[in-house]
């Protein structure tokens, strides 16, 4: 389980005169619960990367606390590392080491020994069906390789929380609707708490239990579709999200 | 633990890197053998005309006595090429050439010094390498026909040696070799540069650029730990292709062409330890420093264009030497890679090195070290968001 309370950051952006602030996020709060499928919605910039990186210890906020299945992420960001797999937005491999060799240093780096990390690593393959990558150099893989490459690899200590930045960008249908059916696996039998950002409304509609809409930096809205469709009193999540993410003077100019 | 599995993964992958190991080895293992090789040509071919005892001489024909003193010492006279002026300058003439003028011997009986001429181009260094020999032998003639005057006036030789001059060279033949093989400590630091230069970006900038690093900071490790790992695959591909480097060495002397030079370039395995030990805390420094810069760097390009400025400054440095005619100065052993060729060369000269002349370019290093892996260490985070 994942909390996140009252989340706030501001980056300086350049130097000297032409210094400005930017206000990323300014007040994100959410819970997403064990064996649910959580999807953070909101337009580009609304400050989703920002708030996921905080979750994973990369970057500190401003104030608000995060809870990884209640350790805080401030005081003891290795122990909730430990908990958690995250898929970032950046998800480069090694290009001169095989699927396996990438997948197998990241369970090394959790603690865990060689052989359970190749067991693991076999049995996501499975799971993931990339049985035939896992001998091979990562270099020339495709975007859907990749992506299978990098998920075993964020997993691979097998956490209870799983975190995802965008992982549908860049993946054509086939590798979208294998990465649904393995979250899906992921949240049915592994009771997995998995968050997923995405700026996709038919993601979210397809595979979330649960919505929260982030637009300004700020939790504007948090539901199931069809809770929030009835809030809105519309039949159509995009109009509902139009709504939601958008205040009315940013609709009529767009 | 965890900085041994960075490590252990790093070094992989850049033992992986086959085509960047290739053209390192190329240039900075293959290469210097190469120059060894070639130099040791050049030598034998001025041991070897030293050797010929050739003499060219334009005019001898006015000079019988002076070909009968030549011929005398089993000098072979040659006639000297009719544009042998223009030969000296475009250097394809590798000796000086002796002028005798036409009234030589109707001057030499006078007792009237006859000019004589020894024609050479200060810019062509086998002419030059060969002058000093020939003014001696011709000093040689002007003291055998003095003290024929001499005697011939009834004076004692002895009258005229006011002092007896000798001349005692106190260099070893290591010593006089090293002029030769100051070179390979160069080669060898460069070795250590190159070989580490790409591991360095490809850990740092390279990570950035691949989008690798935010996923590795996820994992929980600390920053130290991830980069000392790196540091150490980093600095031991540095020796290793240092190591390598000193290995090509060995093979090399038996190529030597110059029989001389071949028995002084003593480089055997014990200096091929020295060499190492005195390397291994400058690759350490060198690895640290040069990951320090490309962390601040995006991509692996803009890394390269910033360690410029490290890479100049590690091969120019030695050249303090070559410049600074004034030997040795203190400061030597506490600039880095400088004072590294100093004892290299000191091993070579076969001269002792001692215990506080290791420990300062080891403390240098060790500072050089642990301040760009702190710098590394406290950059990660930053520059894996940015």
């Amino acid at each position: 389980m994942i909390e996140v309370q009252q989340l706030s950051k501001r980056f300086m952006l350049g130097r000297g005169r032409k210094a400005r602030v930017v206000q990323a996020v300014a007040d994100v709060g959410f819970v997403a619960e064990n064996g649910r499928i959580t999807g953070l919605l909101g337009p580009n910039g609304a400050g989703k990367t920002t708030t996921l990186r905080m979750v994973a210890a990369l970057i500190a906020p401003d104030t608000g606390r995060i809870l990884v299945d209640g350790i805080d992420v401030g005081r003891h960001p290795h122990a909730a590392l430990a908990r958690m797999g995250v898929l970032s937005d950046a998800r480069g491999l090694y290009p001169r080491l095989t699927a396996l060799e990438n997948i197998v240093y990241y369970g090394r780096l959790h603690g865990m020994t060689e052989a359970a990390a190749i067991a693991r690593a076999d049995l996501l393959a499975e799971m993931l069906d990339m049985k035939p990558l896992l001998e091979r150099r990562t270099e020339g893989f495709s975007q859907g390789e990749r992506m299978k490459t990098a998920l075993a690899r964020a997993v691979v200590h097998d956490p209870p929380n799983l975190i995802l930045d965008e992982p549908t960008n860049g993946l054509d249908v086939v590798a979208t609707r294998a990465l649904r059916d393995a979250l899906r696996r992921l949240r049915d039998e592994a009771g997995k708490c998995i968050v997923f950002s995405t700026h996709i409304m038919q993601e979210v509609e397809r595979l979330c239990d649960r919505v929260i809409i982030v637009s300004h930096g700020r939790t504007v809205a948090e539901g199931t579709v069809a809770a929030l469709n009835a809030q809105c009193a519309e039949r159509d999540f995009e109009e509902t999200f139009v709504r939601l993410a958008f205040t009315a003077e940013e609709r009529a100019h767009a | 633990m965890n900085a041994w599995v960075v490590f252990r993964k790093e070094l992989i992958d850049a033992l992986r890197d086959r085509r960047t190991l290739f053209m390192v080895l190329l240039s900075s293992v293959a290469i210097g053998p190469v120059v060894l090789i070639a130099l040791s040509a050049l030598v034998a071919g001025i041991e070897r005309r030293a050797e010929e005892r050739t003499v060219i001489v334009a005019g001898i024909e006015h000079a019988p006595t002076l070909r009968n003193f030549l011929e005398r010492h089993t000098y072979r006279i040659e006639a000297a090429p009719a544009d042998y002026e223009k030969q000296l300058v475009s250097q394809s003439l590798g000796d000086p050439v002796l002028v005798v003028m036409k009234d030589f011997e109707a001057e030499l009986a006078r007792g009237e010094p006859p000019l004589v001429e020894i024609v050479s181009s200060s810019a062509n260094q086998r002419a030059g390498a060969a002058e000093g020999r020939l003014t001696r032998l011709l000093r040689a003639f002007v003291n055998e026909q003095s003290m024929l005057r001499l005697t011939f006036r009834g004076i004692a030789p002895a009258a005229l040696e006011v002092i007896d001059l000798q001349e005692r060279d106190l260099a070893n033949p290591q010593s006089r070799a090293a002029r030769l093989t100051g070179m390979v400590p160069f080669f060898v630091l460069m070795a250590v540069l190159y070989g580490a230069l790409n591991a360095a970006l490809d850990t740092t900038a390279g990570e950035r650029e691949r989008g690798s690093l935010e996923p590795l900071l996820m994992n929980p490790a600390s920053r130290v730990s991830l980069v000392v790992g790196k540091w150490g695959a980093v600095a031991a591909v540095g020796m290793l292709i240092a190591l390598l480097s000193c290995f090509s060495f060995l093979p090399a002397q038996g190529l030597l062409r110059s029989e001389t030079l071949a028995a002084m370039f003593q480089f055997g395995l014990r200096e091929v330890a020295l060499f190492i030990a005195l390397l291994a805390p400058l690759a350490a420094a060198l690895a640290a420093a040069m990951m320090a810069i490309a962390i601040r760097c995006k991509t692996f390009k803009e890394a390269q264009a910033n360690n410029t400025v490290v890479i100049l400054g590690i091969s120019l440095l030695p050249l303090v030497t070559v410049f600074d005619q004034g030997g040795e100065a203190p400061w030597h052993l506490w600039t880095p890679a400088l004072g590294q060729v100093t004892l290299m060369n000191r091993v070579l000269k076969g001269e002792p090195v001692g215990v506080v002349d290791v420990g300062i370019p080891l403390a240098v290093c060790t500072l050089i070290a642990v301040g760009g892996i702190a710098l590394v260490a406290r950059q990660l985070r930053t520059a894996a968001v940015r």
